[in-house]
């Protein structure tokens, strides 16, 4: 495929998202270092709204994994804690988290001037995505001397029902009462709603910006998505949060009346399942912009838009919401929402990304892409890969996969 | 000269290949030039190499050149005149080309080369419909071969001529490369014959690529192409005992790939060549160049041999 000159537009909020992530971490660090406040780390879909109305300032280590893979550090320091026995083929996520923490080697440190992730008082996981949040947090709970707490919600669910929503919401109830009676503090509910009400919001939001890439062309990317996602991880009960994705829809918005293009020229628009490679993020987004194909959607973006929250007990959504995010759902409500996502965003193609270390967050083993493919008459392209070791993913190979399913796509024309 | 001159070029991770179309004016068949070289270090110098020998032998120039496609996993290295027209396809499409030309019917075909192993479905239209490619491990390619005759201290052709001698069935059901090597070493332990152990690599490529075929399923004739069915006859023969059919050999198995960029070039760039009915037709002018038993050379034949092929006799 010829190499193209168009250049791609650069997106103006993300100056904005720079600023708001320093003063994110800045503000973790002296959270960390005041004796006055308290930093908890949480599970990217987890409690967060509980700790937030406990005054905590709230951390996410799986950000910390993304990260420390974008930043290509991972498979150096994943072979310290297999050291320490963890299994390389455990989430690098995990491995690389605590292979920093054996080196200390965080780019926290360059890019905030910070001393690295904040010391936690309290870890607060939820099972809900995969088990590994558990051990992992384990590791850093024995390592600062700190309380290792969270719940273990039903897993892989079909229809959620009333009696696994009470189960969760017990839990949290639960949850609530240790974290009372460890820190002598009562958590304030109208604080609780008042963060669930803004999660909702930041949330809606959210999807409101991935909305507008259904569109064509379309005005963003999963390779612009991956990196404007932070705001809804890290900081979705607050008031910035809302304030950006409100400026970051519009000009998506206005991008569509403008006919601006992420990828100017769209010939293909591709789907993209499962976890991204952190590591090769660049190299991959140039490849399908010289290709031409906007990957428009992904299961990975959209897992932070939650159905909105419409008042009553906030437990309730906090539980439903832990339950019923694609990632904990059976292969059929899977199934389902894929191909709905499929013809909503009009896809040519999709890509299921085999992740080695991430077994909960790949869809390719039980036999998905192929019953979709037939079913759908959709190509589709297993990339075997991972999230954030890169030992496990051939460059080479890949971007051949990649070119020649987009030549696939072209004799199906 | 009158007429055009299209080049395909299949840079390999282990072999550089090339194929070069000389379409002569009112004339109903084209010459090919072919030539393969090894890929070594540098595969702009690979490539230089073998399009100068492959175009000696078609009596063309490089100046005469319509039209390239580069493919294979060095195709970006691939450099040529600005005059001439380039295009960089995957070596998926393009052996997906050179095998329909080959054999019209064919709607799977199986590349199995040094670094990785495709599985390629065709549709009725003759273009492809999708395809599979082996996990990152070598094991099921050409590399995985290589890896463990070095184990064993024989060349690659002993092995496959020891292969052809097994009797017993044999598999080896190892899932890696290097695992796989342990288990040829419990074999040779546990007194199994050599030709048996040897036939059982093969089949270990067989059933891998087995399951990628399953994968789409299966619903015609099948192809196989790539360096290691050309060089090894038992891994044609482990695939047909596999699939429990016969397959087909092209006859310049390992140039499967430069054939189909070179009849891309020909598509993009010139003259749009028609998919013809086979007809039997002799080879035996085709050049030595690449059989099972041969050393790679370069060499000439007439393209519509090619182009109607049946294999040759190994």
């Amino acid at each position: 495929m010829a190499q193209t000159a168009v250049k791609r537009v650069e997106i103006e909020a993300t100056s904005r998202l720079k600023e708001l992530m320093r003063a994110y971490f800045l503000d973790l660090d002296a959270a960390s270092k005041d004796h006055n406040r308290r930093v908890a780390w949480c599970t990217s879909v987890g409690p967060c709204e509980i700790l937030s109305a406990f005054g905590f300032a709230v951390y996410f280590p799986e950000n910390h994994g993304a990260l420390l893979g974008a930043k290509k550090i991972s498979h150096e320091i994943i072979p310290r804690a297999a050291g320490l026995g963890y299994c390389a083929e455990a989430c690098s996520y995990m491995n690389s988290d605590i292979g920093c923490d054996l080196t200390d080697r965080s780019p926290l440190k360059q890019l905030y001037g910070i001393d690295g992730p904040p010391r936690p008082d309290l870890l607060v996981y939820s099972t809900n995505q995969c088990r590994d949040v558990q051990e992992w947090f384990q590791y850093f709970g024995q390592r600062h001397d700190a309380m290792v707490t969270g719940i273990r919600p039903p897993r892989h669910l079909g229809d959620v029902t009333r009696e696994q929503v009470a189960d969760v919401r017990a839990q949290l109830e639960q949850l609530i009462e240790r974290i009372e009676i460890r820190y002598e503090q009562k958590l304030d509910r109208r604080l609780l709603r008042e963060a669930v009400e803004r999660s909702s919001r930041v949330s809606q939001l959210w999807g409101r910006v991935l909305e507008t890439a259904r569109h064509r062309p379309s005005p963003m990317t999963f390779w612009d998505m991956l990196i404007h996602m932070a705001p809804v991880i890290l900081m979705r009960g607050s008031l910035e949060a809302i304030e950006y994705y409100e400026t970051l829809r519009a000009e998506m918005e206005q991008r569509i009346a403008d006919g601006v293009a992420a990828v100017p020229d769209e010939r293909w628009r591709i789907y993209w399942e499962g976890m991204p490679v952190w590591p090769r993020l660049r190299e991959l987004s140039e490849k399908f912009f010289d290709l031409r194909a906007a990957v428009v959607a992904s299961t990975y973006c959209n897992s932070w838009a939650f159905e909105p929250y419409t008042g009553g007990d906030p437990l309730d959504w906090m539980a439903r919401t832990s339950l019923e995010i694609f990632i904990n759902r059976d292969e059929v409500r899977k199934e389902r929402f894929l191909a709905s996502v499929f013809d909503r965003f009009g896809v040519d193609g999709a890509i299921f990304h085999n992740a080695r270390t991430c077994p909960n967050n790949t869809n390719s083993r039980y036999g998905m892409p192929e019953r979709l493919r037939r079913r759908l008459d959709l190509p589709v392209l297993v990339l075997d890969g991972d999230l954030s070791d890169i030992r496990f993913f051939s460059t080479a190979q890949s971007m051949t996969n990649i070119e020649a399913f987009v030549e696939q796509l072209e004799g199906r024309k | 000269m009158s007429g055009h001159v299209y080049v395909g070029i299949d840079a390999g991770s282990s072999a550089t290949k090339c194929i070069v179309l000389r379409t002569e004016r009112d004339s109903t068949d084209d010459a090919v030039g072919h030539a393969v070289v090894p890929s070594g270090f540098d595969y702009t110098r690979a490539a230089r190499q073998v399009l100068k020998e492959a175009l000696a032998a078609a009596g063309a120039t490089e100046p005469e050149i319509t039209a390239c496609v580069a493919t294979g996993y060095g195709r970006s290295s691939v450099q040529l005149p600005e005059s001439v027209q380039l295009r960089r396809l995957t070596e998926i499409t393009c052996h997906a080309r050179g095998a329909r030309e080959w054999y019209p019917n064919v709607r799977h075909v199986i590349d199995i080369g040094g670094q990785d192993t495709k599985v390629i479905r065709l549709c009725d239209r003759g273009r492809m419909a999708d395809y599979r490619m082996n996990a990152k491990c070598a094991a099921g390619t050409g590399t995985f071969l290589e890896s463990i005759a070095v184990r064993l201290g024989l060349p690659l052709s002993e092995i496959d001529a020891l292969a052809m001698e097994s009797v017993v069935p044999l598999t080896l059901n190892s899932y890696c490369t290097v695992f796989t090597s342990t288990e040829v070493l419990e074999r040779i332990k546990a007194g199994d014959a050599k030709e048996d152990i040897a036939m059982g690599m093969f089949r270990a490529i067989a059933s891998r690529v087995v399951e990628m075929l399953s994968t789409g399923g299966r619903d015609g004739p099948v192809a196989a192409t790539g360096g290691v069915v050309t060089y090894c006859s038992a891994m044609r023969r482990a695939l047909e005992e596999a699939l429990e059919m016969p397959i087909h050999r092209p006859p310049l198995p390992q140039h499967a790939g430069a054939y189909g960029a070179a009849l891309l070039a020909r598509e993009a760039f010139g003259e749009r060549a028609a998919i013809h009915e086979p007809e039997p037709v002799a080879l035996n002018h085709i050049a030595d160049s690449a059989c099972c038993s041969g050393t790679p050379t370069s060499g000439i034949c007439g393209h519509r041999d090619l182009r109607q092929g049946e294999e040759r006799p190994c």
